[in-house]
């Protein structure tokens, strides 16, 4: 058989097969059925009439968009600093940013409990604080990361060009070097913002006693209501794709028009 | 109590496995479980293709599905042998192999043991529903009922019973008491027995700090919405035995009343009082858990033992395998910790070994095997290594055979020097007719600890009550009630955040409306440009 450069993709279309599509479909059989196999739309409904259904939606958008918020509030400022800066060692910095996400998830949240149980005394008094900062603690590498890597491909030309032309620093930074860091803001955003969603075993180890949509969906299942939990999952997915498409090329457009401004 | 290196082995296994009991079914991503279930689809014709020996002695397979860490793995060192009156006991290799070995030794018989291990009943059933199939496996009381009414499982067979065959380790040597409960216990007209054999079984209670919980404070279900200890205790996190609790505390008053207790049906009213599911009492329950959310340090399923033992919690709801766990931890690091079993009532579970239909399918051999494999978990020496092993008890009394008793004096009766001690009587667990002399002399402080976990007292028993199987009504109110215990109601977000949260949607459509706005502008680009192209 004839060897062609496709055939090096066969081992990923065996894996997106039976790891993406397959279970895909039975997510989808799964959330549009009831017990018996029937199709139903009432999974469907049901979430959205659901007033825990909905304000777990809201408590998890509320815990990941307060999360997101704070990393980028950290991340920023570090990874623009880190960028610009002459310092000769800066790979050795970005290391060690990276490096907590060498250790063990639960490990982390685990040191991270004994620490928040000095600062404060008993942990359960703060719930959504402490999940906040749990999370902020997992995620914050990969807001940096994207933004680090962003700011410092940038043409230092056109700073500049935008000093030349008689910017000072505070307008060139926020004219040109912020819009020109878009794109790594959103994709900061975006690899924070949908997993602080779902990530409830920061919040169990954490002592949050309040569900967020992993947990809720994880309740479904334990209640052996694959049906709804299979739905929740998917409009879970929905959500999170619809995200996606709001953001996703807005990312490019910007920095073309962050260029453009010029 | 003496601390021997024998300890050392026990904490580990036991902790691990208990405390996922009843917890959420693995809170598998539904797109993870749905994975597996593509891939079991496609996997499953091949896994049952069977193997073919070509030697002489016949084979049978033995598909095992056991509870995590629930039984001994062998490798203990020499000097964490038992030395009992009436013979040592170790293991050397694993009670799956030492099966294997002895079956063949006994039968002629070649059996392997496919041995597989589940972390909650609910996963356990998750994993029959999703086609895994297995011959024997070991689901708790509530559970193995659920499977007894959904026609799934194979009873046992009349040889089981027959107490003539010393083979026959199981219904030789299970203690009268637990014997009595499976004989009478039933679902849909069949008793227990007819499917299930015991394995382990417990109680639950509290585990709390004697130096700032007082025996009587931890020995009532009301404990959890005491604000004295406002954030400083845990409970479970989980439906049934959260139910248990809040029915316990919200009854407590009727259940400790004098006509209660002394009422001739005392057993069976407490049974039905404690199951109570009428929608007034869930209702109840609701309000009743909302309260002790805001009152508890958390819902754990973990971290309830590790936080006992740094001091975060001072009192913690345990089942009474973890609870000996949890005070063994604590007696490592000189730091006391005791158990109590509240007034109001207790529930009393038990696992079971039970044969599938969908595995056993008919297979004479089959069954034989597996019954002789719960024949041979129930040898008194046998139920010892398990039970030191993972640190419960096992319903095994051990018949004719001493052990099980020479056991218990070994590891928690007085010894010489002691001054303070006690009578502890366990007859109602040893004795036919519920007196005899097993009366164990024993520390004072064993009356409230691991001993007491582990076999508690006539009178705890007296007040303990099983958690009947609930129907899918029941169990669907049930776990509506707890979701809505767990979950964030959307009517009770406050104004600023009804706003804010209508700003971040307005938010999102205005970038909706903006990305098709800029989709179109692009798209009539594109046209003018291919028709100044075309032209």
């Amino acid at each position: 058989m004839k060897f062609s450069r496709k055939s090096l993709g066969i081992p990923y279309l065996v894996f997106l097969v039976l790891f993406v599509v397959l279970p895909l479909i039975v997510l989808f059989w799964y959330a549009f059925t009831d017990g018996t196999g029937h199709f139903t739309v009432t999974n469907f409904t049901g979430f959205f009439t659901d007033p825990n259904a909905l304000g777990t939606l809201l408590y998890s958008f509320a815990i990941a968009a307060v999360t997101t918020a704070v990393c980028l509030l950290l991340a920023y400022p570090t990874a623009y600093f880190l960028a610009t800066s002459r310092l000769k060692s800066k790979s050795v910095i970005v290391m060690i940013f990276v490096m907590p996400m060498w250790i063990n998830f639960s490990l982390r949240i685990t040191a991270l409990k004994e620490v928040l149980t000095v600062i404060e005394g008993n942990l359960a008094m703060h719930p959504f604080l402490n999940s906040v900062i749990g999370m902020t603690y997992d995620f914050l590498p990969f807001m940096i990361l994207p933004i680090y890597t962003t700011i410092s491909r940038l043409d230092g030309a056109l700073t500049e060009a935008a000093m030349d032309l008689g910017a000072d620093p505070r307008t060139t930074f926020l004219t040109v070097t912020l819009p020109l860091s878009v794109p790594g803001i959103i994709s900061g955003v975006s690899m924070v913002f949908l997993p602080a969603m779902t990530n409830y075993v920061v919040l169990d180890m954490l002592y949050n006693s309040t569900y967020i949509m992993g947990s809720l969906i994880g309740s479904y299942f334990a209640a052996y209501n694959w049906n709804g939990g299979s739905m929740i999952a998917l409009i879970l997915l929905a959500i999170i794709c619809l995200f996606t498409l709001l953001t996703g090329d807005d990312g490019e457009e910007d920095a073309q028009r962050g260029g453009a401004l010029l | 109590m003496a601390k021997t290196s024998e300890m050392k082995h026990l904490p580990q296994p036991s902790g691990i496995r208990r405390n996922k009991r009843t917890g959420h079914a693995g809170r598998a991503f539904a797109i993870g479980l749905a994975a597996a279930l593509a891939a079991g689809l496609l996997s499953g014709t091949a896994l049952t293709a069977r193997t073919v020996s070509a030697s002489s002695v016949p084979e049978v397979t033995l598909r095992v599905c056991n509870w995590e860490e629930y039984i001994d793995t062998g490798d203990w060192d020499e000097d964490e042998t038992i030395h009992l009156p009436d013979g040592d006991i170790i293991g050397k290799q694993s009670m799956v192999k030492d099966f294997e070995d002895w079956y063949l030794k006994t039968y002629g018989v070649k059996v392997n043991v496919e041995y597989s291990t589940f972390g909650t009943n609910e996963d356990l059933y998750n994993m029959l529903t999703l086609g895994d199939v297995y011959d024997v496996v070991c689901p708790s009381d509530y559970m193995f009922m659920k499977l007894m009414s959904e026609d799934a499982l194979v009873p046992l067979s009349d040889s089981f019973f027959d107490t003539s065959d010393p083979n026959n380790y199981y219904i030789n040597g299970v203690s009268p008491y637990i014997k009595n409960i499976f004989d009478t216990k039933s679902i849909g007209g069949e008793n227990w027995s007819k499917y299930a054999a015991g394995y382990m079984w417990g109680v639950t209670g509290v585990v709390y700090n004697p130096k700032a919980v007082t025996e009587d404070e931890a020995s009532t279900w009301t404990l959890f919405d005491n604000p004295k200890f406002k954030r400083r205790i845990t409970i479970k996190d989980n439906v049934r035995d959260s139910y248990f609790m809040a029915v316990g505390a919200l009854k407590s008053k009727l259940l400790t009343s004098d006509s209660f207790l002394n009422d001739p049906d005392y057993s069976q009213n407490l049974e039905n009082e404690m199951n109570d599911t009428s929608p007034e009492m869930i209702k109840k329950v609701q309000n009743y858990l909302q309260n002790v959310q805001g009152n508890v340090y958390s819902f754990e399923t973990d971290s309830g033992k590790a936080d006992m033992i740094t001091g975060k919690v001072l009192a913690n709801y345990q089942w009474s395998g973890d609870a000996v766990y949890t005070m063994d931890q604590a007696d490592e690091d000189n730091f006391e910790l005791d158990f109590a079993v509240p007034k109001e009532s207790t529930n009393i579970y038990f696992d079971g070994w039970v044969m599938l239909k969908k595995g056993i399918n008919g297979d004479s051999e089959k069954q034989k095997a597996a019954e002789a494999f719960i024949n041979f978990l129930s040898r008194p020496d046998n139920a010892i290594r398990n039970m030191y092993y993972i640190g419960y008890t096992s319903v095994i009394s051990g018949g004719e055979s001493p052990l099980i008793y020479e056991y218990l004096e070994d590891r928690y009766g007085a010894k010489d020097g002691d001054t303070d001690t006690v009578p502890y009587d366990v007859n109602y667990f040893f004795s036919k007719d519920g007196t005899g002399d097993y009366v164990l002399t024993v520390p004072k402080e064993q009356t409230k600890r691991q001993l007491f976990a582990q076999y508690p007292d006539g009178g705890t028993i007296a007040r303990s009550s099983i958690m009947v199987y609930f129907d899918q009504a029941q169990n669907k109110a049930i776990n509506q009630m707890w979701v809505n215990v767990r979950c964030f109601n959307i009517n009770r977000t406050p104004w600023w955040g009804r706003i804010l949260t209508a700003a971040a949607l307005a938010g999102l459509v205005y970038l909706a409306i903006r990305k098709v706005r800029a989709g179109r502008a692009e798209k009539k680009h594109r046209d003018a440009q291919n028709l100044r192209k075309a032209l």
